[in-house]
């Protein structure tokens, strides 16, 4: 399906890609100015070595001459060759290390940039962004980045070698010298169009591959409804297809080399003959001798990888571009959430006479796209040490209030205070510091059980540590695991069940002592059996500090000194759970949904 | 060209004698397609020797033609290259393709018999061997001999005849020469020997860090809302750059090690021209040997030394394809341990579900799951597995469906042993609806034939309307043929347990084996759930390992697994009579029930 633009937007569309590609380009101009100076190195190591190494056939040409042909002096020339088998070598080596270790750091410092940025940018960016997109980014794209850096020094003493040649070879026999040139820019033109060609048949493939996966991963997780129905050649036809089309897609491949790759090998081969033939009857006519004919036998040979490597960087440098652009992307995209200018301090003492951790959303408005309202209107007062549950039904807007104190999100409209203090006004890490959540989805790290209690807090000590756990009732589990608060957990370390990943993520939340402890359900993973246990963990560290718990499960709200009911997006009622049973009817309905499974075993 | 080596792990080596049989059975493999295969080698030997031809062409122009004076001699030389440069263009085109041919047809056949041999194992197999490695062996090491397959083995192939040919050419040439030559080979080989193995080690230092750094990145992509609401950014950005840093290294050191190999190979090659035309000078002077000689060997010089590098690069890639064979080769020949007898019968259509003094374990050596259990169920009765975890309640489910075969004591149906009926006839009487319903790729109806792929669109039709189902899906935007998209993830849990549902309907067995979800469902699709679950259930012999009292209640009996026996047996007023273990169950089910009611 094709959509016709008009040509006024065919413009505006190129103007922009042109200005996305510079801008790529500014990047990398930018990341290769830091290096300059080893690039430089690079560049002049690869200068020198492609002189000496287009001295060596001068030197053959000139033993073969003098020394063979006639009785001069072939030792001189012999040592000389040798000589220069040193330095080239010398220098390839180092032409090589600088190249890669040059790239190699600008894809390290490069990668680094695009992970500090991530981290940094907004939870709304986040919530769009596809992780997988993401990390492409900072590998495959960077990848092709370094593999065109890496070419930049040597493609320089390519070109510089090609030129030499080809001024030698013209100066010793200008004629001789067009006919073995003639075929070589066809090589260079070959190699780009393979690289051209070559790149998406090898993306078809891996397409291809990845569908196969998908087939093979399925038929292992689903082996129980298989075997159980006796299915297993649906998966097998399945499979068959996609190893079909895998074949199809490497011989599409395979032919692209076929065509390429031979001509790319005959082509300077046809420099030669034609070199054997007019160069034989040039020499039979006394106009060049001998050593001259077999000099440009060795420098034909000679220009043959690097007119396959430009040919090669062009395509490379057209792919490393678009990787460039991309990368750009993430990186001109600033964090819409960010602190302020003049930041404020925190009250360290409360006023009057309540605890510290006062919460206020004031004529709070907020969606997620402006069409769709979330929450409107929304207003509360919450004291210093005082537990609100917040109640309402699915997308009802309850995690919403929880993101907006965090300052994940900014509200479209209102204020939400801490302590008095306009959390836009604070700086992050002021705020968020005194801000514990336990999010629904318990999130740990591939890390050791203390390092995930102590998260927070880096500088927190064994008997800190100690302290959150035992108050999140985590304590006693943790000293049966088998290295303690030592045990790596997460992923791919011990599992652990949800109730005890929801108590390790208690304990995280209140080793620093927040002021605030944000409780997004943290029963609703859990087997009904382990509920209880997570709700003593739940009323200990709750007791005296403000706490907001985003109620999912009837018991949960009886933890709460009192209870908001949300519906579409505003408060629709606030007071004691027994004042809204006894008096609220909506209060009643959502209660009922929550409970549904339990009344069934009615 | 960059010297990246496969990278081979030292518990990965084959030994001689695995590495033989390995190459016995990829030939035997190779079978259907050899003539594909011997063509392709065909074309290497041609290859191989026109390359070897052209310096030697060369020489006789520069001997016979140019020295001699004999404009025929050269003319004749120049048509020679020129015929030769043609073969092998010709010759190179159909190498690329019937190479490339027969490595991908020994792959496709390698899928197909790995993954149609996968499937027929039993459970066990798949209890024993994590999804993940299974999933691996299927792509990343049949994969992984791609690259073999498509560069590799040619350049195998070519870089050995080359290194052969090239041997047997420049002794023909002159044995003088050769022989210094040969003086400079050890170098290379060794040189090329010490650099395969620490860049190996190198290689799989750097894989390693790679992998690391990946999972850095990905776990701070996933995990940054807690960051941020811990204000964690500085910390988790030092502990990447620290891998980030540390991947670096690993490259460098990786790029060291190649660095002065390279060095090396570009001096020996310089250096070794400097001997032939030395010494080659010298013979020249004696007349020992003609300069077309002394010019072909400083071209054919390369022919020498460019085999041994490639050779010592591929050796990696060899092994590494080596190993993933030989594990690929251990699952083909793994046997299934439930499998159809060959003097299997078809079931009778209705009977006893009868399990006969049966014990189990899952592996050897391990605590039994079941001890000496046995237990029966009338047609068109209800049975209740309860008890607490691991105590081998599902494992006796699982029995009673022949998902595994007992060690000791019998399953039958109506009589006849599970193991000796048919596995056709098994899977039309007895069907196990899972915990949770698994979707495939591809639209709910390509879900629900699953079950029975001979099934008529009305069958489907008829099925989905048995569980009273019709209205729910036709709510979907295209019905039924709704794509479910990755793995269903349109679909709640509760739709997926429907189509689960549907399709043990579509089957219509005597028997159904259910496992109850021990965590809710979304509140809208559970009463439609368990009003499916209710049409299912009637009229059908029913074994369900329950989670809630209320799926006990409907039971007709109810048994209490322990410690891999049946504990206690009876209707649920006789249980809580006896005031056993069940009415201690069923009071603490009781009490939560009311504790979650009172708040």
């Amino acid at each position: 399906m094709s959509t016709i633009e008009t040509d006024a937007e065919v413009a505006t569309r190129l103007e922009f890609e042109q200005t996305q590609r510079s801008e790529g380009w500014k990047l990398l101009r930018g990341m290769l100015r830091e290096q300059r100076r080893n690039l430089l190195l690079g560049a002049v190591i690869g200068i020198s070595w492609a002189g000496f190494k287009t001295a060596v056939p001068q030197m053959t040409k000139n033993a073969i001459n003098q020394g063979i042909e006639k009785d001069g002096p072939l030792l001189k020339w012999v040592l000389i060759i040798a000589g220069l088998g040193v330095l080239t070598g010398l220098l390839s080596g180092m032409r090589r290390y600088v190249a890669f270790r040059e790239s190699r750091w600008a894809e390290t410092l490069l990668r680094e940039r695009l992970f500090a940025h991530l981290i940094g940018l907004n939870v709304g960016y986040h919530d769009k962004a596809q992780t997988g997109q993401l990390m492409s980014r900072a590998s495959s794209d960077l990848m092709q980045i370094q593999g065109f850096i890496v070419m930049i020094p040597i493609t320089l003493s390519n070109v510089i070698q090609i030129i030499a040649v080809t001024a030698i070879l013209f100066y010793t026999d200008p004629v001789l010298a067009l006919v073995a040139l003639v075929p070589l820019p066809f090589v260079n033109i070959s190699a780009r169009r393979f690289s051209n060609r070559i790149h998406p048949a090898s993306i078809a493939v891996q397409a291809e591959q990845a569908q196969l996966a998908s087939v093979v991963e399925e038929s292992v997780s689903g082996v129980r409804v298989i075997k159980g129905f006796g299915a297993e050649q649906v998966q097998f036809d399945k499979l068959r297809k996609e190893a079909d089309d895998i074949f199809g897609e490497t011989m599409k491949a395979a032919k692209i080399r076929s065509s390429f790759l031979p001509a790319i090998d005959v082509l300077p081969a046809l420099g030669l003959v034609g070199v054997l033939g007019v160069g034989g009857h040039r020499v039979l006519n006394g106009q060049i001798t001998i050593g001259d004919l077999v000099a440009f036998n060795v420098y034909l040979t000679l220009l043959i990888w690097p007119l396959r490597n430009i040919g090669m960087i062009v395509a490379l440098g057209q792919r490393a571009a678009a990787a460039l652009v991309r990368i750009h992307e993430v990186l001109s995209t600033e964090s819409t959430i960010a602190d302020p200018a003049n930041p404020k301090q925190l009250p360290s003492v409360a006023i009057g006479a309540t605890t510290l951790g006062a919460v206020k959303f004031d004529h709070v408005q907020f969606g997620y796209s402006p069409e769709q309202p979330v929450l409107s209107n929304f207003t509360i007062d919450i004291a210093g040490g005082e537990s609100i549950a917040i109640v309402g039904a699915t997308g009802s807007g309850k995690s919403t209030v929880a993101r907006l104190l965090l300052r994940f999100y900014d509200t479209n409209s209102g204020h939400v205070f801490l302590d008095g203090v306009d959390v836009r006004k604070l700086k992050l890490r002021d705020l968020r510091q005194q801000i514990g959540v336990v999010f629904e989805d318990t999130v740990l790290f591939n890390d050791t059980v203390a390092h995930n209690i102590g998260f927070a807090k880096s500088t927190a000590s064994q008997q800190d540590l100690e302290r959150a756990a035992k108050l999140a009732g985590a304590h006693d589990f943790i000293g049966e695991l088998p290295n303690g608060y030592e045990t790596v957990i997460g992923e791919r370390g011990f599992s652990l069940s949800g109730g005890q990943r929801q108590r390790i993520a208690i304990a995280r939340a209140i080793i620093a002592d927040p002021r605030v402890l944000v409780l997004d359900d943290a029963t609703s993973a859990v087997d009904p059996s382990k509920e209880g246990e997570i709700r003593e963990a739940m009323r200990t560290v709750m007791s005296g500090r403000t706490t907001i718990v985003i109620a999912h499960r009837p018991g949960t709200i009886a933890l709460a000194d009192r209870v908001v009911l949300l519906d579409g997006g505003t408060i629709a009622a606030i007071g004691t759970h027994e004042h809204l049973a006894a008096t609220n009817t909506r209060y009643r309905e959502v209660l009922a949904s929550m409970d549904q499974p339990k009344k069934v075993a009615n | 060209m960059w010297g990246t080596a496969g990278g081979v792990t030292d518990e990965d080596r084959l030994s001689r004698a695995q590495a033989r049989t390995i190459i016995g059975r990829v030939f035997k493999m190779a079978a259907p397609f050899r003539k594909t295969m011997y063509v392709g080698f065909a074309c290497v030997i041609v290859t191989t020797c026109c390359a070897l031809a052209a310096p030697v062409i060369v020489r006789h122009g520069i001997d016979a033609g140019i020295r001699a004076k004999n404009t025929q001699a050269l003319n004749q030389s120049v048509v020679m290259y020129l015929a030769v440069v043609t073969l092998s263009y010709i010759f190179g085109r159909m190498l690329f393709l019937y190479v490339n041919r027969t490595g991908e047809m020994f792959l496709r056949v390698l899928r197909l018999a790995v993954f149609r041999q996968m499937q027929r194992q039993s459970m066990a197999f798949f209890d024993r061997n994590k999804a993940g490695v299974l999933v691996a062996r299927m792509t990343a090491d049949i994969e992984s001999m791609a690259e073999l397959v498509q560069f590799g083995l040619l350049q195998f192939l070519s870089a050995g005849l080359m290194l052969v040919f090239s041997i047997v050419v420049l002794l023909l040439l002159s044995w003088q020469l050769t022989l210094v030559a040969m003086c400079v080979m050890p170098i290379i080989v060794l040189a090329s020997i010490k650099f395969q193995h620490d860049s190996n080690k190198a290689y799989l230092t750097v894989r390693e860090r790679v992998g690391a750094n990946l999972s850095a990145l990905q776990e701070g992509i996933t995990t940054v809302r807690v960051i941020q609401a811990y204000a964690q950014e500085q910390e988790t950005k030092d502990k990447f750059f620290k891998s980030n840093r540390a991947l670096f290294d690993s490259h460098e050191r990786s790029v060291r090690i190649s660095t002065w190999y390279f060095a090396l190979v570009e001096f020996s090659g310089v250096f070794a021209s400097a001997l032939m035309i030395g010494i080659g000078g010298w013979l020249v002077h004696r007349g020992d040997v003609t300069l077309g000689t002394v010019v072909a060997f400083t071209l054919l010089i390369s022919s020498l030394f460019d085999p041994v590098q490639q050779l010592s690069q591929l050796y990696n890639t060899v092994q590494s394809a080596g190993a993933a064979l030989s594990k690929l080769f251990a699952i083909l020949d793994a046997k299934p341990e439930v499998d159809e007898h060959p003097a299997a019968i078809t079931l009778p259509t209705s009977g006893v579900l009868k399990v006969d003094n049966v014990s189990f374990t899952y592996a050897t050596g391990e605590h039994p799951a079941l001890n000496a259990v046995s237990i029966s169920v009338a047609p068109g009765k209800k049975l209740a597995l309860v008890g607490p975890t691991g105590a081998g309640k599902s494992t006796l489910a699982k029995l009673m469906a022949r998902m595994y075969d007992p060690v000791s004591g019998t399953v039958s149906y109506g009589g006849v042993d599970l193991t000796m009926g048919s596995m056709d006839s098994l899977r039309q009487r007895i069907v196990v609806v899972p915990q949770e319903g698994f979707l495939f790729n591809g639209t709910i109806r390509d879900n629900l034939r699953i079950a029975k792929i001979t099934a008529t669109d009305a069958e489907i039709d008829a099925a989905v309307d048995a569980i009273s189902a019709t209205e729910h899906f036709a709510q979907f935007p295209d019905g039924l043929e709704t794509e479910v998209r990755e793995r269903g993830s349109r679909l709640s849990a509760g739709e997926r347990q429907l189509v689960a549902l549907a399709r043990a309907a579509l089957v219509d067995p005597a028997v159904l084996v259910l496992d109850e979800a021990t965590s809710n469902l979304d509140p809208g699709t559970e009463a439609e759930v368990e009003r499916a679950l209710e049409r299912l259930m009637s009229g059908r012999t029913v074994i369900v390992v329950a989670h809630r009292l209320s799926t006990v209640q409907r039971a007709d009996h109810i048994a209490v697994i322990d410690a891999a026996q049946v504990a206690e047996y009876g209707t649920h007023a006789e249980l809580i009579a006896k005031n056993g273990r069940y009415a201690a169950l069923a009071s603490a089910w009781q009490t939560s029930q009311l504790v979650t009611e009172q708040n």
